[in-house]
């Protein structure tokens, strides 16, 4: 089985190295120190297991797993602590382990791990994962995008609002525009609703960009941002943010 | 709320008491006055009860005149006035009690002159008796409290030092060592010893240094270092750090453990944050009249906002106000790239001094 061991702490993965050296069945194939080298080496070297650290810098192990997508490989997180994550592996029946890491239990995990490779067991979606490993009454705070080959994480403050097209959302940050694969009602659910109201079918405002609200038609209404631009409005979408701003 | 009104228990033992106080004065009527036996009892009886509810009122002139704290000749004159006007109201109930209680052929003027002194030294002395109850029941009341108020304290002043000890023993923190612990002792057993005593020194620093009232700055900052130390065997290369205590600071008297949560943070929330990591930087110098110390790191502008930082930080402040009061001031800068906590202690050297004279 082709493993990659991806977590920030030198110590961390020697430890992990040193116990997967004696399953025989096991080949490591790399070793990742962040997130960004893990999502490229998960395309390079297509491991079919990842052992996963959550907390890392810039991109949590949750955030690697999103980025893969489809592409995500078998996935066997690795936390010290995190009451939330924990929670949201039980649910989920996502494999994990805990830090100081128990060989028996690795020994364990990698068995199972090599059964759902050959019975082909679906992985639970990695955004459903992160959803409920977020701590209760928290919404999404960056989002995490794959633009022209590279990582983008756009703080949602940076965001002036987000358009649907066909099937993706184009997210407008100060005149640039970023394209991802979801859909309007998935990203609005995990927002902050007193920050983004959906003003129209196809549009989410980042309220504090809001300059006015002018009347267009009976009925509909153009919401003008501080930069100039101009973002049709339906009747609850205008109600909605009426409510909001008072 | 009244002590006796509060209990009905205790408002039919307070009356009892007064029941007998009326009959000692039934016998007083019949012996010293001559009066008719079972007039005395209708006539005694009922007034002594009444004078038991007058003095209830008592009650709110001793709260109002706290023995001890009030001046002498006030609380006299108070009384006095208190008890006079009391007992008058009392001989005029009395008076019309009597007239009511005897045949109307009787002359009440004959009767009452014979008895009106009995009367008066009758309601004095239960007046008296009164007041003086009242205050004894004050000053158990008030021993109560005290005793109540200072379980209080010890049981608010356990809650701070167990969440400070919580605080102190982060799972993360805890867990993350153990960690390179074990992955140590494979391939590195003389770091992997040198660890395991970081940790201890780390652990039995905090736990005592958490029951003291103020230590010295010097002390603070060597559990800043072993912090630091042992992070450094995690982080490795990524987490760098620097000190800069002036000489004539060290004895400085702080809160324990208020610069450690800082620095914890500066690396939580800062430099793990950061693929290249970064430096950790503590300075500490005179300012005028005050101590200033400075924690300082670098940060990711891409950073998640933080959780815990404002619970620690908040932490700080509260301690090194009560230390302190309002002389001392906690000031944060956070820029995109760089986050900036500095505090300003009023300097004490004379406090350094007997602090190191008594340790």
């Amino acid at each position: 089985m082709r493993v990659l061991i991806v977590d920030d702490e030198t110590l961390a993965r020697s430890i992990l190295r040193e116990h997967l050296a004696r399953i025989p069945s096991v080949e490591i194939v790399g070793e990742a120190a962040n997130g960004f080298e893990a999502v490229k080496l998960a395309e390079e070297l297509n491991p079919e297991l990842v052992f996963l650290d959550i907390q890392m810098p810039k991109l949590s192990g949750f955030e690697v797993l999103e980025l893969l997508g489809e592409r995500a490989p078998t996935v066997i997180f690795t936390t010290a602590y995190d009451e939330f994550a924990l929670r949201a592996f039980e649910v989920h029946a996502v494999d994990y382990l805990l830090k100081p890491v128990e060989p028996a239990r690795l020994a364990g995990a990698v068995e199972r791990a090599a059964e759902r490779l050959r019975s082909k067991t679906p992985a639970p979606s990695a955004h459903d994962l992160a959803v409920s490993a977020r701590p209760p009454g928290r919404t999404l705070e960056r989002i995490l995008i794959r633009h022209e080959g590279r990582v983008h994480v756009l703080p949602l403050e940076r965001i002036d609002f987000i358009e649907a097209q066909d099937d993706y959302l184009e997210f407008s940050c100060g005149g640039k525009r970023l394209r991802k694969q979801q859909t309007m009602t998935d990203l609005e659910s995990q927002l902050d609703a007193t920050r983004f109201v959906r003003i129209h079918r196809s549009f989410i405002l980042n309220v504090e960009r809001l300059a006015r609200i002018d009347l267009y038609g009976k009925d509909s209404w153009l919401a003008i941002l501080s930069d100039g631009s101009k973002l049709p409005m339906s009747r609850t979408g205008h109600a909605k943010l009426k409510e909001l701003i008072g | 709320m009244h002590p006796i009104l509060k209990r009905r228990s205790r408002l039919f033992l307070y009356l009892a008491v007064w029941i007998v106080f009326g009959l000692l004065l039934t016998v007083v009527f019949i012996f010293g006055g001559r009066a008719p036996p079972l007039w005395s009892v209708y006539f005694a009886v009922p007034m002594a009860m009444l004078l038991g509810m007058q003095s209830l009122s008592f009650w709110y002139l001793v709260q109002s005149m706290p023995p001890g704290e009030t001046p002498i000749v006030r609380m006299v004159v108070s009384w006095v006035g208190a008890g006079l006007a009391s007992l008058i109201v009392w001989l005029v109930i009395g008076y019309m009690w009597a007239q009511y209680l005897l045949p109307d052929d009787v002359d009440i003027t004959d009767e009452a002159a014979g008895i009106l002194g009995l009367m008066i030294f009758a309601g004095a002395i239960g007046i008296s008796l009164a007041v003086l109850g009242h205050y004894l029941a004050g000053a158990f009341e008030r021993s109560r409290n005290a005793e109540r108020r200072a379980l209080e304290l010890q049981v608010l002043a356990r809650e701070a030092e167990l969440k400070s000890l919580r605080a102190q023993l982060d799972p993360h923190f805890l867990f993350n060592s153990l960690n390179s612990v074990a992955a140590l002792i494979g391939n590195d057993t003389a770091a992997a010893r040198q660890m395991c005593f970081l940790m201890a020194q780390f652990f039995r620093k905090s736990l005592t240094l958490g029951r003291e009232q103020a230590i010295p700055l010097s002390e603070e900052v060597g559990l800043a270092q072993t912090f630091l130390a042992i992070e450094r065997v995690r982080f490795g290369e990524r987490l760098r750090s620097k000190f800069d205590i002036a000489a004539d600071v060290r004895d400085v008297v702080v809160p324990p453990l208020f610069l450690q949560p800082l620095v914890e943070n500066a690396v939580h929330h800062g430099v793990a944050h950061l693929l290249e990591g970064g430096e950790v930087c503590v300075t500490a110098r005179r300012r005028e009249g005050f101590v200033e110390l400075v924690v300082e790191n670098p940060c990711d502008p891409d950073r998640p906002p933080s959780r815990g930082t404002g619970v620690g930080l908040a932490n700080v402040r509260s301690r090194v106000e009560t230390l302190c009061g309002h002389r001392a001031s906690v000031d944060v800068s956070a820029t995109d790239e760089k986050f900036r906590v500095s505090i300003l202690l009023p300097y004490s050297g004379a406090n350094a001094a007997e602090l190191r004279a008594t340790a």
